[in-house]
């Protein structure tokens, strides 16, 4: 027997208490993870396609707590210290030089003696008592803050804490759909729901509950049935004559063009809209009735409600006569739907851009904004994502409260007229659901920059709307027969929530480098463009470290550096190729083998029956 | 064996008499096959542990493969209905068998099962149960 010495005992002891301390810090991480019961709970009733909606909004809400943390530890806190004393450091307040002092005029109204009702009206559109608070740009007017011992760049820390939020939303999303995207790369689109798949783990083991059994195998049935369905209409298409092919591509390219009219109507809609509430946000609140005024400060938000309602239901329609396999029919729509969603903020966000730089007469080149109605263009623009924001809060509030609820309470008391039962219970749209929280986070990624405090709304939001909806969910659904299968879904909705980061950078990155900042209020305003701040901090490195920067961005290494990466790129498809076809040729020769190896069998029985009947 | 059945885990599993079958010595199930039943359906079980037993669970006749009846019997048993046509179940079998038959011998040995389930992005998630009790 082997004795371990001294030194080995001691390193097997300490790596397996050291592997026991690791397993009881997980378990006790597991425990504090936010809602796990409820989500547990959800996916026993309701199946894992729902609970992946349930931890998709959880995702969302901790990552809206980080921005929000990102953005206070970097803007916020200084900014409070000083102002409630806690520290002793002051504010560094440098008068703008060469700027004209008409560009500094910044009217703020009077708080005296207001009605109640414009107290609610500025709660819900920001404006107001709300517009010089720290919820938006315009409070942040100091250069610096000056503690004891250094100066704390505000503009800068400004600039930095929204490329961070940005660049954390990047990696975390990239993250998580990594695990979704390796299982979708290996294997291709037709296996992916695979028949091997579905057989052999298609029933779910948690499963105890009767009721939730039977609907298993009836969503088992539906599934199965659809997916020989397909793979007959797949066969039909393949067998389509080329006079058919050239009706349907025809047809199909009038279809594409009636929705992107469909989307150019609205797109129109919301310009007017927007133009419309801009300019007549400028009376005074008196002299207009509440409702009217609430009215007109919605109305954009009212128009891209309306607009995304109508527009999925007209694009389910038009699917029906392009005639494509159903998964496909699927796909298409939900793409169509997101791409709708989000443009619509994009189009909101460029009519404001183009009203805040144009204007009749001189006073663009004196600022190079339209000075007299912006002031302070960047707290008006986070007041339109406020309002956005809070105004989709209330809308699904209202549909759950106003549209949920009577339905069920309608359709169990009522059963008997027949109108009443056809309607049924509703499901739970899991698409719907998610493009409506992507579209709440692309407005909260958009309009962190404009208004700090964006994030924490945004996490309020989401926790009330996770409660709202498991409420929701729990007391006026019924389980849908049709499956969202829960390895597909998760990489779908990370994959849209992409698509809405990267819609929401374009704006952000125009109106930091394009539009000039503000003269009157914010951080920036000895800065011709937000970003200026950035060439100004390279400047005061020294030079070595300059001139690689310079470098860095410069022509002559960003199109080498491209092209490199396209030829990695090229190379990695070109590897992908190759391997699948060495995947085809080893199964050929797999199959090969076995008949190798039924040949030689047939010929060792045929030989030993020649034998035996020569023995005998 | 009725007494596992009827565990509100097992109760409504359309293969719980597979399972007890699979975990049983001598058609009893002792404390030890118990505990070995509840270590292979938990989540911290290694993946090759519960592809091993879900075959022998799959493996209706016991031949040591999957062949084209015990497939028709586990599509049977999920579908669980009245109204399940032959033509349906012969459909699923030749899918199956299409996909994951390497070999061309019509039956899933268990190193084409291993395989295939693999590739399953699935199994891992559906093979497990929570909790036993009630």
């Amino acid at each position: 027997m082997k004795y371990l010495s001294e030194w080995d005992q001691w390193k097997r002891y300490s790596s397996k208490s050291w592997e026991r301390f690791i397993e009881k810090a997980r378990e006790m991480t597991t425990h504090l993870e936010l809602w796990r019961e409820d989500i547990r709970s959800i996916e026993g009733k309701f199946g894992t396609g729902i609970q992946s909606y349930f931890s998709f909004l959880r995702f969302l809400v901790l990552l809206n707590l980080v921005i929000f943390l990102i953005i206070f530890m970097l803007v916020l806190l200084p900014v409070l210290l000083t102002r409630y004393k806690i520290t002793n450091s002051s504010f560094v307040l440098i008068p703008s030089k060469g700027a004209d002092i008409q560009c500094t005029v910044y009217p703020i109204s009077s708080s005296g003696l207001i009605y109640f009702y414009s107290y609610i009206i500025d709660l819900l559109s920001g404006t107001g008592f709300l517009e010089d608070t720290c919820l938006f740009y315009g409070h942040y007017t100091m250069d610096g803050v000056k503690f004891q011992n250094f100066i704390y760049d505000l503009p800068l820390a400004y600039v930095l804490s929204t490329v961070a939020y940005l660049a954390l939303s990047l990696l975390w999303i990239v993250k998580r759909s990594v695990e979704g995207f390796k299982s979708n790369l290996i294997r291709s689109e037709e296996h992916f729901q695979s028949y091997c798949n579905k057989i052999f783990a298609g029933w779910d083991f948690c499963i105890t509950n009767r009721g939730m059994a039977d609907l298993r195998h009836s969503s088992l049935r539906y599934e199965l049935r659809a997916d020989l369905e397909e793979e007959r209409i797949r066969q039909k298409i393949a067998e389509r004559t080329s006079e058919e092919t050239i009706r349907i591509y025809s047809l199909r390219l009038f279809l594409n063009c009636i929705v992107l009219a469909v989307l150019a109507a609205c797109f129109y809609a919301i310009y007017r809209a927007t133009i419309f509430s801009q300019e007549h946000m400028k009376k005074e609140i008196d002299k207009m009735v509440f409702g009217e005024n609430l009215l007109i400060l919605y109305l954009p938000s009212i128009v891209i409600t309306l607009a995304n309602f109508i527009t999925p239901i007209i694009f389910a329609k038009i699917i029906h006569y392009e005639d494509y396999s159903p998964g496909f029919e699927i796909r298409l729509t939900i793409l169509r739907c997101v791409f709708m969603r989000l443009a619509t903020i994009c189009v909101l966000v460029f009519t404001l851009g183009s009203e805040i730089t144009s204007c009749d007469n001189y006073s663009c080149e004196l600022c190079g904004y339209n000075q007299k109605l912006y002031p302070c263009w960047e707290t008006q623009v986070g007041q339109e994502m406020y309002k956005l924001m809070i105004f989709d809060l209330i809308i699904i509030l209202a549909v759950t409260l106003f549209v949920d609820f009577p339905r069920k309470f309608l359709v169990t008391y009522c059963s008997s007229w027949k109108l009443f039962r056809c309607w049924g219970q509703q499901e739970f749209a899991i698409p719907d659901n998610v493009l409506g929280i992507v579209y709440g986070q692309t407005i909260c990624w958009i309009g962190a920059f404009f208004s700090p405090l964006l994030p924490a709304v945004a996490t309020l939001k989401f926790i009330i709307i996770f409660y709202v909806k498991e409420i929701s969910l729990l007391y006026t659904c019924r389980p849908s027969p049709r499956q969202f299968r829960a390895s597909n879904s998760n990489f779908f909705f990370l994959l849209v929530l992409l698509i809405g980061l990267c819609l929401a950078i374009i704006p952000l990155t125009i109106s930091m480098t394009r539009i000039p900042s503000s003269k009157a209020c914010g951080p920036f305003t000895n800065f011709n463009t937000t970003w200026e701040v950035v060439p100004k901090m390279v400047s005061t490195f020294p030079s070595s470290l300059q001139s690689l920067v310079h470098g860095i961005t410069s022509e002559a290494f960003a199109v080498p550096f491209f092209m490199i990466i396209c030829l990695v790129m090229f190379y990695f498809i070109a590897l992908a190729g190759a391997h699948q076809r060495v995947v085809v040729q080893l199964r050929e020769q797999l199959s090969l083998e076995s008949r190798d190896k039924r040949y030689l069998i047939q010929k060792l029985t045929e030989a030993q029956r020649d034998m035996r009947n020569r023995l005998d | 064996m009725d007494q596992v059945s009827s565990l509100p885990a097992l109760r409504v599993n359309p293969f719980r008499d597979r399972i007890c079958r699979v975990f049983s010595h001598n058609n009893v199930l002792s404390f030890e096959d118990v505990l070995g039943m509840a270590s292979v359906f938990s989540e911290q079980a290694c993946p090759s542990l519960k592809i091993e037993y879900a075959f022998r669970i799959y493996d209706f006749n016991e031949n040591g493969l999957i062949d084209e009846e015990d497939l028709q019997r586990i599509s049977r048993r999920l579908l669980n209905g009245n109204d399940v046509s032959e033509d349906l179940l012969t459909d699923l079998t030749s899918h199956v068998l299409n996909e994951s038959d390497l070999d061309n011998d019509n039956v899933l040995s268990f190193s084409e099962f291993e395989h295939a389930m693999a590739k399953s992005p699935d199994f891992m998630n559906s093979f497990r149960i929570h909790s036993w009790g009630c």
